[in-house]
């Protein structure tokens, strides 16, 4: 069977509906904000903000991580981090961010 | 092409850090090497005494130590080593000769902008002033090496990059192609003649004087020359514009055929127009299905072309 | 409640009743073999073969270098064979040698029977011997590539190297990193998982510490340069632009992703030797590891570093000074923890009573040629890997074998290497600064290099006959050698506990753990606390399976389609899929395949999918840096603003969601035993992903239309492949559900296949938050 919970918990189904509820809720901004013009100059770091938001929401509850283990937690954060170095790293060294003004 | 025998800015600057770097690394090799042959012989087992020592597991001081002493000597290495790649990567100077290079599958072709002069796989440079080389590169990546004068710098299609130093003293300097790009990446290499400045103004002189009428043997190779596929790929000044082969208009001044393969004689350039891929696997020249004869007439023209 | 199943042998017998169980040595014991240390034979054996291969190419090339203007082999010629012997040695010689090593010894070192998932890790095996035929099937088919191991953009692309040689070289490395990285996550959750009671991560021995750090380098490394192959694969085969010039690509892409992947590598080559170095230098001078756990984060951090310093390989190619200066001191940074491994194998030694077996001298070797070779930067392959593997190699032969190989032959053949590696390779540090570039066919007669030339080829037949001497060794010791006791060198680690060689199900008792070498303790003492009782618990011996062989075969047939004839593609795709779940379902009714809970209290199967989604953030890390580094490069439109439809695509995003939250309904109802609501929701999960795949489908024959297909533009290119991949693990998801849902539907999911649904579900997820990533990044971001 699956191991157990770290404290204790478990999530509901009303938990998960409601989390459903939220990534509805924040795509919908999300999408909403690109033509907002007043946010023009900070369209960008508001929309990473909110996929990171939907990013954490699922990884934390759909998968369970906030309930497990901290050793899973790591191996996959670990990973997610390093390659977010590298992949900004990347873009850098191939001029992608002289681009981004454009 | 020893990089040891520096005869430039760029290159006494490579060679500054490299000597640090490899005096550092000699002492740590015997420090190592010798503690190793030391410790193997100080402590090796005798047949019959075979006792077990004690079971020392670490020590925190030693670790400390020999954590903090190696940052040290590498704080000793990258601080000139930084200092020497912004000097080397700095911008040319305002009075720098501005070349471009452009590497192609496997010959070398030199424009000066300034001097409106046009050559092919030997590279004429002033002693003293300083040279602002722009790699570019129409086909695959190459990369310009002439040890004694300066690093490796990629030739990079799409790509813009420099290169710039200043040669001390006048002489001849052979120098290779250094990033593989297929296969007669051996056979890419190129001469840089560095030349008193006023040798040099005379080189560049020489480029642009119109090309004396050749007579005999010389003027039969110039008239097969511009009858044949040579003038699609070649260009002579005042004979032919062809673009896809090195300029030939100053062939007979160069001391090389082909990129560094052969020095320049009559036999060898005929050898080398009757069947170019024979000497330079690949090579795009296809020969030409030229007799002896009409290989040394051509021979004999390109030769006499100064 | 035990039962004898036909899929599997399960025993709980005394020790003696076990003594007389031999697997029999038939060819179709080996080719169905599950057991790690008849694969780890298997890797040995096949890894020896290429060797030999790589190494007669290496005598090839240094015969045509022997003297100026040679003409052993044509220029077109040697440049396939320094290919061919850099992919062969790195990736079909000293790698496998590491799988040797890794799948025979490291159960045993952390005192299990076997490892986490016995049938993956033969697939591992037929996928790698797979990939190693189809590389040097191009030397049968007389097209070998000739293009540098590291195969350079742009002159890989189709319009400079037209023939199939490339096309092998890029099929058999992608085959070869799948079963890389499928060791990796089997590897990762063994040594974290599976280990004896007692042994906590600090008391592993440092080659168990060193192979999880490897494992982890090969799941996070390989992903990049997979991309990168898959872009070649793309342009070389589809005509997309990701290294085209003309369109605006930038060749710096490729160079990047491979020393991303190959930077790691090197750590991947030299790890595991490492970690030899430092078991046999303790059991040589009879005292631990001086300062183990520093040598143990020294590995971890150069690990982690080991990321940070790839464009070291490009210092020539015009990054600029501020990118080679921060490169150089990252680089510089790394030399630290190596050297402070070196100075404890020196405080090792220091004050020990040391015994010069062939073992030690090598692993000593390496210890001086790793430090000269590490500071002059050059050659540390044979210095360092290749001594660390020939330490190994005659340290556990005995283990191996039950027998011992001759010392006084080994020693000789250890100076024997010694010397002609010293000569092989000194005098190339000298041409180097003499000014002769790397890979050229020949030189010519005044270039000074000749002396230099000579020397490096007397040097490399001398590594040479080193190498006959071992096989001459090795097959003496086969036929005649002293049998070997189960400790032959008064060992400090749990594999010399164990008979030599060891039963198939290799400890009669999970052995006790009293600390770090907790067999020295137990034979000398000081012993720690009480053993923790013996585990009474059922010994499974995994039961042997075809199912590896035909999947890698699968993979393979697919290979020789792609140069081929797509419809052999089809045929191999299905072959592979067809064996696949075949190998999925083979032992689902099985009891001990249940309960699958291991030593941190996490199932494998749980904690292994969790690892690959760490290897899946590189690899579509990689595909966004790639799309975002090339927006607004493209040289010819449209624009993403000009075709993208956000309103559809914000659609098909919802959807994707939504099926997120259908996937952990389904979760919930199987795990209280709901069968109804369970195949509702796994259906409906698999319907929305459906819808999402159709909104995809017809997104993308929207834009064909259009005239925007993947050939158009840098966009084009980025765009259809990082999404169609995407795609392409929907789909698998949305196989993966039905099949399930078929299972639900003949009442096969009960509760206690919970994890496999949620296996299931948390790839699903991740498939829907790299959505989100790509929905943001490529749709949304102006």
């Amino acid at each position: 069977m699956s191991d157990a919970p770290r404290d204790g918990e478990h999530p509901t189904v009303g938990t998960y509906v409601r989390v459903a509820l939220v990534l509805t809720v924040v795509t919908a901004l999300e999408v909403g904000v690109i033509y907002v013009r007043r946010l023009a100059p900070i369209v960008i770091p508001l929309l990473l903000a909110m996929s990171a938001a939907k990013f954490a929401l699922v990884a934390l509850f759909f998968m369970h991580l906030r309930y497990e283990s901290r050793v899973l937690t790591f191996l996959f954060v670990g990973p997610l981090i390093l390659a977010s170095g590298l992949a900004v790293a990347l873009m850098t060294l191939t001029g992608a961010f002289l681009v981004f003004g454009r | 092409m020893s990089t040891l025998a520096a005869r430039s800015d760029y290159a006494r600057e490579i060679l500054h850090v490299y000597g640090i770097v490899t005096w550092v690394a000699i002492g740590i090799a015997l420090v190592v090497g010798v503690a190793l042959a030391w410790i193997i012989v100080r402590f090796r087992d005798q047949p019959g005494a075979s006792r077990v020592p004690a079971q020392t597991r670490g020590h925190t001081l030693l670790e400390i130590s020999w954590t903090i002493a190696p940052a040290l000597v590498l704080l000793a290495i990258a601080i000139p080593t930084i200092q020497v790649i912004f000097r080397t990567q700095a911008a040319p100077p305002r009075d720098a000769l501005e070349i471009t290079v452009y590497g192609h599958q496997w010959w070398w072709e030199f424009r000066y902008p300034a001097l409106q002069v046009v050559t092919a796989n030997e590279l004429h440079v002033p002693a003293g002033r300083p040279v602002a080389l722009t790699l570019q590169g129409p086909d695959v990546i190459h990369s310009f090496w002439v040890p004694r004068l300066g690093g490796k710098r990629d030739v990079i299609p799409g790509r813009l990059n420099r290169l710039t130093f200043t040669a001390e003293t006048p002489g001849e300097y052979r120098g290779q192609c250094a990033e593989f790009c297929g296969v007669s990446h051996a056979n890419m290499g190129m001469r840089v003649i560095v030349d008193a400045p006023d040798a040099f103004a005379r080189w560049v002189a020489a480029q642009k004087t119109e090309l004396a009428e050749p007579a005999g043997l010389a003027a039969e190779g110039k008239a097969i020359f511009a009858g044949r596929a040579c003038v699609g790929c070649h260009t002579i000044r005042g004979v032919s514009s062809g673009a896809l082969g090195p300029d030939l208009t100053t062939f007979g001044s160069r001391h090389t055929l082909a990129a560094g393969l052969l020095p320049i004689s009559v036999d060898n350039v005929a050898a080398w127009l009757k069947n170019p891929p024979a000497l330079k696997p690949d090579a795009k020249m296809p020969a030409l299905g030229l007799t002896d004869e009409q290989a040394r007439a051509v021979a004999t023209y390109l030769i006499g072309l100064k | 409640m035990m039962s004898a199943d036909s899929s599997g042998r399960v025993l709980h017998a005394p020790p003696s009743a076990l003594a007389g169980v031999e697997t029999p040595a038939t060819v179709l014991s080996w080719l169905t073999t599950v057991d790690h240390k008849r694969i780890g034979i298997l890797y040995g054996v096949t890894g020896f073969a290429f060797f030999l291969l790589g190494g007669l190419e290496a005598l090839l090339i240094r015969l045509q270098l022997a003297v100026p203007n040679n003409t052993v082999v044509s220029a077109q010629a040697y440049n396939a064979l320094f290919t061919m012997h850099g992919t062969t040695m790195i990736f079909l010689a000293i790698m496998p040698f590491n799988a040797a090593f890794f799948n025979y010894v490291v159960p045993l070192l952390i005192g299990a029977r076997d490892v986490a998932f016995p049938r993956l890790n033969a697939l591992s095996y037929w996928i790698f011997l797979a990939g190693g035929l189809l590389l040097n099937a191009s030397l049968l088919a007389g097209t070998p590539p000739d293009v540098g191991w590291f195969g350079y953009a742009n002159l890989t692309s189709r319009h400079y190297t037209p023939g199939p040689g490339v096309d092998f070289w890029l099929l058999s490395l992608q085959i070869l990193g799948v079963s890389s990285v499928i060791a990796a996550i089997n590897f990762i959750v063994t040594i974290l998982n599976m280990r004896a009671p007692g042994m906590t991560m600090m008391r592993m021995p440092v080659f168990v510490w060193m192979t999880l750090v490897v494992q982890f380098l090969i799941a996070l490394a390989f992903p990049p340069i997979t991309v990168g192959l898959i872009f070649l694969m793309f342009d070389r085969f589809f005509g997309t632009r990701f290294y085209d010039v003309a369109a605006g690509a930038d060749l710096h892409l490729w160079q990047h992703l491979f020393w991303i992947f190959g930077h790691p590598e090197v750590y991947i080559l030299i790890l595991p030797a490492f970690g030899i170095v430092s078991e046999v230098l303790p059991t040589f001078a009879k005292k631990p590891l001086f300062g183990a756990p520093v040598v143990i984060y020294s590995g971890v951090l150069i690990g982690f570093f080991g990321f940070g310093v790839w464009s070291h390989h490009m210092f020539a190619t015009g990054l600029g000074p501020v990118a080679d200066s921060a490169f150089s001191i990252a680089t510089m940074l790394i030399a630290i923890p190596t050297g402070v491994k070196i100075f404890n194998w020196l405080a090792t030694l220091w004050g020990g009573t040391i015994r010069t077996t062939t073992a030690l001298h090598f692993a000593v070797g390496l210890v001086g040629l790793f430090t000269i070779g590490g500071l002059s930067g050059v050659i540390v392959l044979i210095g360092g890997s290749l001594f660390g593997l020939f330490a190994g190699a005659y340290y556990w032969w005995p283990k191996m074998t039950g027998r011992l190989l001759g010392e006084r032959l080994g020693r000789v053949q250890f100076w024997v290497i010694f010397a002609g590696f010293n000569l092989a390779f000194f005098p190339q540090h000298y041409l180097g600064a003499m000014g002769m570039p790397r890979r050229i066919y020949t030189y010519p007669t005044d270039a000074g290099w000749t002396a230099g030339n000579f020397a490096s080829t007397a040097g490399a037949f001398g590594i040479g006959v080193g190498v006959l001497l071992f096989i001459v060794n090795a097959w003496q010791s086969l036929r005649r050698g002293a049998p070997a006791p189960a400790d032959p060198w008064d060992g400090r680690t749990l594999e010399w506990r164990t008979s030599s060689p060891p039963p198939a199900h290799d400890f009669d008792t999970i052995p006790p753990v009293y600390g770090r070498d907790s067999f020295w303790r137990e034979k000398h003492g000081p012993r720690r606390g009480a053993p923790p009782t013996a585990s009474h618990a059922p010994l499974h011996v995994p039961a042997p399976s075809h199912w590896p062989v035909m999947i890698a075969l699968g993979m393979g047939i697919a290979a020789v389609g792609a140069l081929t004839h797509v419809s052999i593609v089809v045929i191999g795709v299905l072959w592979t899929i067809w064996g696949i779940v075949r190998l999925a379902l083979e032992h689902h009714r099985t009891h001990a395949h249940a309960d699958q809970t291991g030593v941190l209290g996490l199932d494998h199967r749980k904690m292994a999918m969790w690892v690959f989604l760490g290897s899946e953030c590189f690899f579509f890390g990689t595909l966004v840096a790639t799309y975002l580094a090339y927006k607004g490069r493209s040289v010819v439109g449209p624009a993403p603003h000009e075709i993208l439809n956000i309103p559809v695509t914000t659609v098909s995003t919802f959807d994707l969601l939504m099926s997120s939250l259908l996937m952990v309904l389904a979760l919930a109802a199987v795990q209280r035993g709901d069968r109804r609501q369970a195949r509702l929701w796994l259906f409906g999960t698999a319907v929305f992903g459906l819808v999402f795949l159709g909104f995809q489908a017809y997104e993308f024959t929207e834009f064909v239309h259009q005239g925007f297909t993947m050939q158009q533009n840098l966009f084009g290119s980025t765009f259809f492949v990082l999404t169609g991949l995407h795609g392409t693990h929907v789909a698998i998801g949305v196989l993966w559900l039905l099949s399930l849902w078929v299972l639900a539907l003949r009442g096969r999911l009960g509760v206690a296949d919970a994890v496999k649904v949620e296996i299931a579900g948390l790839y699903w997820h991740f498939v829907d938050v790299v959505w989100i990533a790509i929905f943001t990044l490529v749709y949304l971001i102006p």
